[in-house]
């Protein structure tokens, strides 16, 4: 029974404790980084209106409360970061963000998604075994955890380098490098490189392709042990030129580097916190060490983990459902790890109707939106649903009757010259909103081969 | 082994996270570098301003961008802004300041000689320089984005009861954002055809009232005030904005971007044609077309005028030409290195839209009156220019805006 054998192996505890600092200290950076930049009002509080995620549009900001927030975010992230209360304060870890994630839409980000995976893992894991204040103040730490808690970890990265890989597989990505061909033309201000061979066509080719085959064999490069250091080069060096290129993506390369320490053996994660430690060594020798963690209720974890897996594997390709082009419709693009993928632009008014005395006009967006909402509005159609409602709403409340509301979208995709998005015969009131598919939404007209 | 592999790691991110630091330190030793080229090719387009016909003519034979696509790997955005700048926007001034001078001097005469012959030199000039304010309006950049010119010179419909207001109150500081309808070519508009209904009537006012000579003064001295500044702070901003080509939020390239598809949305789409159209409400507003009083009192049209200059002056930035026509450097051009085709299809498009304008009448408030439908039409025809401005136009350039986590990933 192999798998039974598997599911008993051990593995050092240190492991899972490096990862869990690692994680708990970035999150904390993240929460300061978007504390203080200002981001908290300007994204969640200022707005008049939120962009939801079906079933969850009880998810808002509350006001000033807003801020309590994230400080119980950045607070759980410090505690699971030294291991303290680890079970409470990663269960809040993973509350306080994902609320965070849910308040509002157009702040969307694959990796914030994989943080909240993340998190939601770890409660699950038993990442104060050792190294962490709960072993101090209970005098006891696990020199040993099962492995599988360790693996569920690295294939969950492994699912999103895989999965980011075979998204890459398709026309636009190999044939026309796009959109790479647009971001990498645009960044002629970067030294030396920019204005030189960022211009060149075989370059935008050559980073495209080479983006596919580091997707896609990265994951398997660091579970070799062989390839793994390797590989871990390749990670940063990806990530810090991704980092550089395109700062819009935020901390995401730097939670991909953190993320693939966990794919090193357990003696170089050990031989890691024991030098780091080596000033607070006292305490931590004092701690009576228990040679194995065990849980409570392995077969529920286990089963659970089971499910939380299939669906990750599944979830991602739920677009085969829908017709149409998945970079022009996006049914179906998010939660699929999806990065990087498309350049996007829109232009999407309303002409709002009165269909008793069918007086009309066109609204101004930025009565409703903010900026940045209205730029992510244009071109994402479950958003032009939304916002179609919305405004339709507040005109029914003021004044006027039994409101229609027609959109005047047009969209750019990866550099074709752009077209009518949205049916501009279409009463979007009537419409609901739903995960059946998007009649209203025109088709590209144009097929992009591929993943 | 491991170890070293260790310390390469921990150096390598230690460079990452300077790297956000960094970033400005190498913007700046960019903008040094580029400074020293421009100097070089600067030398060569000033050449350009004072023998403008000769250094451009090579590219004014209509090829200007297939040249610089086909032969070109890379392209200089410098170029661009020293086309702008030296071509465009500092002689657009030029000729505006010297039309704004005019109306100044004529304002002070017919205050000091409210006569009919005064009166017809200040419509002129009035006109004149109205027309001449289309070229400069978009470029809402350093000095003129800082003191709100445009809001100054350019905000309507006027306030009748603001202006009535504060003759009577004989207001002299205008800085008040509440006042900003009540001065710059509106607000001259509402003096010379508005506070009475026919020619006569209103010399007659300035003549028995010296309070409409002072307001009408207090107007003058303003716009020439706030145009001098402006023009002033080109003559030293120029060098500053012709290298400052960075893909960042507040260079100068992404910043003019942004101002030129602005004004094109809403100086040129939705003010001028689309409020009086009645598109964003529910009943067309005649009462809030360009150079209003003008028209409702039969004094004469301009609205119709002005919209087309402000047609020609947008078609020109897009297509780099100067005031003869002449073909420099432009985001066409920059579109057509990038392998779009957005360039003619723009330039198509802005002969649409002129076609669509020539067929309105002169008189906007019939015009609306009348049929509306043909209103819209030009509408449309400027909207189908505003969808490829703000979407083709600015994906490929990828101007980058001010920085929030998002968009690809």
């Amino acid at each position: 029974m192999n798998i039974y054998r598997y599911l008993n192996k051990k593995q050092d505890s240190s492991s899972l404790a490096i990862f869990r600092l690692g994680f708990g200290f970035l999150m904390l950076y993240s929460v300061i980084r978007i504390w203080s930049k200002g981001w908290i009002e300007s994204l969640y509080l200022l707005p008049s209106f939120h962009f939801s995620y079906l079933g969850f549009e009880w998810v808002k900001p509350v006001d000033n409360y807003t801020y309590l927030i994230f400080l119980v975010c950045a607070i759980s992230s410090f505690f699971v970061a030294i291991g303290y209360k680890y079970r409470y304060s990663v269960i809040l870890l993973f509350l306080s963000f994902t609320y965070i994630e849910l308040m509002d839409k157009t702040t969307y980000l694959n990796h914030y998604y994989l943080v909240s995976l993340i998190s939601f893992l770890m409660i699950f894991l038993p990442a104060n075994a050792s190294y962490s204040l709960d072993s101090i103040i209970r005098n006891k730490s696990f020199k040993l955890i099962p492995k599988w808690n360790i693996d569920t970890l690295k294939l969950m990265i492994c699912i999103v380098y895989f999965y980011a890989g075979i998204a890459k597989i398709n026309s636009d990505w190999l044939l026309e490098a796009q959109p790479l061909k647009i971001w990498l033309t645009s960044k002629y201000d970067l030294p030396i490189l920019g204005n030189t061979i960022f211009q060149m066509d075989w370059i935008h080719i050559f980073f495209s392709w080479s983006g596919m085959f580091y997707d896609l064999l990265i994951a398997f490069i660091l579970l070799n042990k062989n390839t793994r250091p390797f590989g871990f080069i390749l990670v940063v060096l990806f990530h810090v030129m991704t980092a550089i290129l395109f700062p819009s993506i935020g901390m995401f390369p730097y939670i991909m580097i953190t993320c693939s320490i966990i794919f090193f053996e357990p003696e170089t994660h050990k031989k890691i916190l024991d030098r780091t430690f080596a000033i607070i060594k006292n305490p931590l020798n004092k701690i009576k060490s228990i040679k194995v963690y065990n849980y409570r209720n392995t077969k529920v974890v286990q089963t659970l983990m089971i499910v939380f897996f299939s669906i990750q594997l599944l979830f991602p390709f739920r677009y085969f459902l829908y017709p149409g082009e998945l970079f022009w419709n996006e049914q179906g693009y998010r939660f699929s790890w999806r990065v990087m993928l498309i350049e996007k632009k829109g232009f999407t008014e309303f002409k709002v109707v009165d269909s008793e005395t069918s007086e009309s006009f066109y609204v101004t967006n930025d009565k409703f939106l903010t900026e940045f909402q209205e730029r992510q509005m244009s071109f994402q159609p479950d958003f032009i649903l939304e916002y179609a409602h919305y405004i339709g709403d507040y005109y029914n409340k003021n004044g006027l009757n039994n409101v229609q509301v027609y959109a005047e979208s047009f969209v750019t995709l990866n550099g074709r010259l752009s077209k009518r998005f949205i049916d501009p015969n279409v009463d979007l009131m009537k419409e609901k909103r739903g995960f059946s598919n998007k009649k209203w939404i025109t088709n590209l007209e144009d097929e992009i081969k591929g993943f | 082994m491991k170890n070293l592999y260790i310390k390469i790691l921990l150096g390598i991110l230690i460079v990452v996270s300077c790297s956000k630091e960094s970033d400005e330190m190498i913007n700046q030793s960019i903008s040094e570098v580029d400074q020293q080229i421009s100097s070089t090719d600067s030398s060569n387009t000033t050449s350009g301003t004072t023998t403008s016909g000769n250094s451009s003519t090579n590219t004014s034979s209509g090829t200007t961008s297939t040249n610089t696509s086909s032969q070109n790997e890379t392209f200089d955005r410098g170029t661009i802004l020293s086309n702008y700048s030296e071509n465009i926007i500092i002689p657009r001034y030029t000729i505006f300041k010297s039309s704004m001078d005019n109306l100044k001097n004529s304002i002070e005469t017919f205050k000091s000689n409210p006569n009919s012959d005064n009166y017809d030199l200040l419509q002129n000039d009035w006109i004149d320089a109205y027309k001449k304010w289309q070229y400069v309006e978009m470029f809402n950049i350093s000095k003129a984005e800082e003191i709100m010119y445009n809001l100054k010179m350019n905000t309507y419909p006027a306030s009748k009861e603001r202006i009535d207001n504060n003759i009577d109150i004989e207001q002299s500081d205008l800085s008040n954002p509440n006042d900003w309808a009540a001065q710059g070519f509106p607000g001259l508009d509402y003096m010379m055809h508005g506070i009475a209904e026919n020619k006569d009537a209103v010399i007659e006012l300035y003549s028995s009232n010296s309070k409409y000579g002072n307001y009408l003064s207090t107007l003058g001295n303003l716009m020439s005030d706030v145009t001098n500044s402006v023009v002033l702070d080109w003559s030293s901003y120029k060098d500053t904005f012709n290298t400052s080509i960075e893909n960042t939020a507040t260079s100068a390239f992404n910043m003019m971007v942004n101002d030129f598809v602005y004004y094109f949305e809403k100086g040129l789409r939705t003010n001028k044609i689309g409020i009086p159209a009645g598109r964003f409400s529910s009943l067309p507003l005649p009462e809030k077309i360009e150079a209003y009083y003008y028209s409702k009192n039969g004094f004469g049209n301009l609205s119709k005028t002005l919209v087309l200059e402000a047609r020609q002056a947008a078609t020109e930035f897009f297509t780099g030409s100067n005031s003869e026509g002449v073909k420099g450097p432009s985001y066409s051009s920059y579109l057509d290195y990038l392998e779009t085709e957005i360039g003619p299809t723009v330039e198509t498009k802005l002969e649409e839209a002129k076609v669509r304008l020539d067929n309105l009448q002169d008189n906007f408030i019939t015009q609306i009156d009348d049929n509306n439908t043909l209103m819209l039409l030009a509408f449309d025809a400027l909207q189908t220019i505003v969808v490829n401005l703000k979407t083709d136009m600015l994906s490929n350039f990828n101007i980058a805006v001010d920085y929030t986590d998002a968009d690809g990933d």
